[in-house]
C-alpha cells in the first residue's frame, strides 16, 4: 500500500543524539518528521542506532542509566523530551518489541491490566479489549478462550496480543522493534497487514527493520541509519530504486549488513 | 597416519571423558549416602519417641521419666511463623529496591556488602547480639520477640538474595512491557514483575523456614531456655502462659536439643534428645519437599 494520504506531522524529531554512560555517542544528530497514517521503516545494518533512535520516540531510554537524550522531540507541539508527563506520553506513543512478550497470565488480563491501572471503569474495560482484539485481527482466533493462559498461544498470536494491548491504550503512535524478526513468513504476513490497517486509522506506524524485503512492502517511508548517523530518508520507493548515498546503494544492494 | 593419530586422540578423549563422568558420580554417591545414613541414623534412633503422641504434645518433665516436647513443638512454629511475619516484607522491601530501584553508587554498594557480611555473620554471634540488644537493652526478656527478632538478622540477607535472583531473573522485556503501557515502575514491579517472579520467591521462603526452624545457638540467650507451661485456653497476651504472647520465654526443639544434651538431668534423657531429633528433621525435610512441591505447581500455573 503507496501513501495514500500524507496526513498531519505526528512526531518529530530534530538534532537528536544519544548518549550511554561515559558520554559514548550512539546516536548523532537525527532529524525526523512521522505523519499520521504513514508507516515508516528505520532501516540499516545491526548497531546502527536504529533500535535506539526508535526508544527515543516513547523516552524508554530514559530507563537506561546514565542515557542521555539531547535534542527536541516534537509530540502535539509539545517537546517530550524536556518535559512531559512520562506515564501519559507513555499511553498515547504505544510500543511493540521484538521479543513477543506478554505477561503471564490470562489473555483478558494482558490488555486488561494497564487499563485497570490507568483507571478505566471496570464497565468499560470488557468492550476495550474486543475492541482491540479486532484491530489487532486476533479476536477470531481467541475469543472463545480470553481466559485461558496468553503463553498458550503461537508466536505470531502472542503478537498480535502484544499489539491488541498497545492499542487499547488508544495511542496514535506506535513504535515496532523488529516485530516479526521471531515469526514466521504467515505471521509475519498477518502482522504486515495489521501495521496497514492501523495506519489506514490514521496512527503513525514507526517500523525498525532489518528485512529490507518488509519495508518495502509495507513502508511509505524510509530512513537508513549507519554508524549512530541518519544517512538517508525519503519515500521508500525512492530509497530502494534510487538511493543518493553509496553507503546506502551498497547496503540495498547486499554489499554489507 | 593422519587417521591413526585422530582415532587415538578420539579414544583418549573418550576415555577421559568416562572417567571424569564416574568420578563425578561417585563424589554425588557419596554425598547421598552421607545424608542417607545420617536421616537415616537420626530417624531409626528417634523412631520410638516419634510417633507417640504422649511425646510430641505431652509436657516436658524436668526429673521423672517419660514428658514430652508438646511446647517446644509449638513454640518452634510461634517463633517461625513470628520470623516470618518481620522477615519477609523487609527482605521484599530491600530486594525490590536494589533490583528495580537502587542507583549505582557507593551508599549502595555499602548496603549489598552490608547485606553479604551479614548474611555470613555465626548464628552464636548474632545470638549474643540479640541478648545485648534486645534482651537487656530494650528490655524485652528472653522472650520471643527477642528471638524472632535475632532470627530476623540472619533470615533478611539470605532472603534478600533469594527474592533478588528471583527478580532478575525475570526476562527484562516484562520489564519494559510494562513501562512501554504508560505503568509507572512500582506498578510494573507490582503487577507484572512480582507474580512473574513469586514461585522462586515462595520456594526461597520455605527453605529460609528450615534453617530458621532448626536454628539454636541465635536463640539460647535471646528466646531462652525454658518453656512454660502454655494453656491454649488463655488469651491474655500478657500471662506467660498465653501461647501467644510474644514476651514470654520459648524454648524451640533445637535449643531443647542442646539444653537436655549439655544439663539435662532427667532420666532417659538420649530418648527425649533422639526423639526430638528426629521430630526436627522431619519437619525440615517436610518444608524442603513443600517448597519444591509449590514451587514447581507454582511456576507450571503461571507459565501454563
Amino acid at each position: 500500500m503507496m501513501n495514500t494520504s500524507t496526513g498531519d506531522e505526528r512526531i518529530a524529531t530534530h538534532h537528536v543524539s544519544v548518549y550511554y554512560q561515559g558520554n559514548k555517542e550512539a546516536l548523532s544528530d537525527v532529524s525526523l518528521t512521522f505523519h499520521a497514517g504513514e508507516i515508516s521503516a528505520l532501516i540499516g545494518p545491526s548497531g546502527c542506532g536504529k533500535s535506539t533512535f526508535l526508544r527515543c520516540l516513547d523516552l524508554m531510554n530514559r530507563e537506561i542509566t546514565g542515557c542521555r537524550v539531547d535534542g527536541l522531540i516534537m509530540y502535539h507541539d509539545q517537546d517530550i523530551n524536556q518535559h512531559a508527563d512520562l506515564f501519559t506520553t507513555r499511553q498515547r506513543i504505544g510500543m511493540v518489541f521484538q521479543q513477543p512478550n506478554p505477561f503471564g497470565m490470562s489473555i483478558y488480563g494482558n490488555i486488561a491490566l494497564a487499563l485497570r491501572r490507568h483507571g478505566v471503569p471496570k464497565a468499560k474495560i470488557k468492550g476495550i479489549v474486543e475492541e482491540s482484539l479486532r484491530s489487532a485481527a486476533l479476536w477470531d482466533e481467541v475469543k472463545d478462550k480470553l481466559h485461558s493462559h496468553a503463553r498458550a498461544l503461537s508466536g505470531g498470536q502472542q503478537q498480535r496480543l502484544c499489539i491488541a494491548r498497545t492499542l487499547a491504550l488508544d495511542p496514535d503512535v506506535i513504535l515496532m522493534d523488529e516485530p516479526c524478526s521471531a515469526l514466521d513468513p504467515i505471521a509475519t504476513h498477518a502482522i504486515e497487514d495489521t501495521m496497514q490497517s492501523l495506519a489506514a486509522r490514521g496512527i503513525s506506524v514507526i517500523v525498525v527493520t532489518h528485512n529490507m524485503q518488509q519495508a518495502l512492502r509495507v513502508a511509505d517511508t524510509t530512513a537508513f541509519f549507519y554508524l549512530g548517523e541518519m544517512i538517508e530518508s525519503g519515500k521508500t520507493e525512492q530509497i530502494f530504486s534510487n538511493p543518493h548515498d553509496a553507503r546506502l546503494r551498497d547496503y540495498v544492494e547486499g554489499r554489507f549488513g | 597416519m593422519r587417521e591413526t593419530s585422530i582415532t587415538v586422540h578420539a579414544m583418549r578423549a573418550r576415555r577421559v571423558d568416562r572417567i571424569a563422568t564416574s568420578v563425578l558420580i561417585a563424589i554425588a554417591a557419596s554425598l547421598c549416602l552421607l545424608l542417607g545414613i545420617m536421616i537415616g541414623y537420626v530417624l531409626v534412633m528417634g523412631a520410638g519417641k516419634m510417633f507417640d503422641p504422649s511425646f510430641l504434645f505431652g509436657k516436658p518433665q524436668q526429673f521423672k521419666a517419660g514428658g514430652g516436647i508438646g511446647p517446644e513443638l509449638f513454640n518452634s512454629f510461634y517463633l517461625l511463623v513470628i520470623t516470618l511475619i518481620i522477615s519477609v516484607p523487609l527482605a521484599l522491601g530491600a530486594a525490590i529496591f536494589l533490583v528495580e530501584y537502587a542507583p549505582d553508587n557507593v551508599i549502595v554498594h555499602v548496603a549489598k556488602m552490608a547485606i553479604e557480611v551479614l548474611a555470613s555473620l555465626p548464628s552464636i554471634v548474632v545470638g549474643l547480639f540479640g541478648f545485648l540488644f534486645f534482651v537487656l537493652m530494650m528490655g524485652w526478656g528472653f522472650s520471643i520477640i527477642s528471638g524472632a527478632l535475632a532470627l530476623t538478622m540472619f533470615n533478611v540477607p539470605i532472603l534478600v538474595r533469594v527474592i533478588q535472583q528471583a527478580l532478575e531473573s525475570v526476562p527484562l522485556d516484562q520489564r519494559d512491557a510494562g513501562l512501554a503501557l504508560g505503568m509507572t515502575r512500582w506498578e510494573t514491579t507490582l503487577f507484572i514483575l512480582l507474580p512473574a517472579a513469586m514461585p522462586a520467591i515462595i520456594t526461597g521462603i520455605i527453605l529460609s523456614a528450615g534453617r530458621v526452624f532448626g536454628e539454636a545457638a541465635a536463640l539460647i540467650y535471646t528466646a531462652g531456655q525454658s518453656a512454660p507451661v502454655l494453656d491454649f485456653t488463655c488469651f491474655d497476651l500478657t500471662n506467660p502462659s498465653c501461647p501467644w504472647n510474644i514476651f514470654r520465654p520459648a524454648e524451640t526443639l533445637a535449643v531443647h536439643i542442646w539444653k537436655i544434651n549439655s544439663e539435662g538431668v532427667v532420666p532417659v534423657l538420649t530418648a527425649i534428645s533422639d526423639g526430638t531429633a528426629a521430630v526436627l528433621l522431619v519437619c525440615i525435610l517436610l518444608f524442603n519437599l513443600v517448597a519444591r512441591f509449590i514451587g514447581r505447581t507454582l511456576s507450571r500455573r503461571l507459565s501454563a
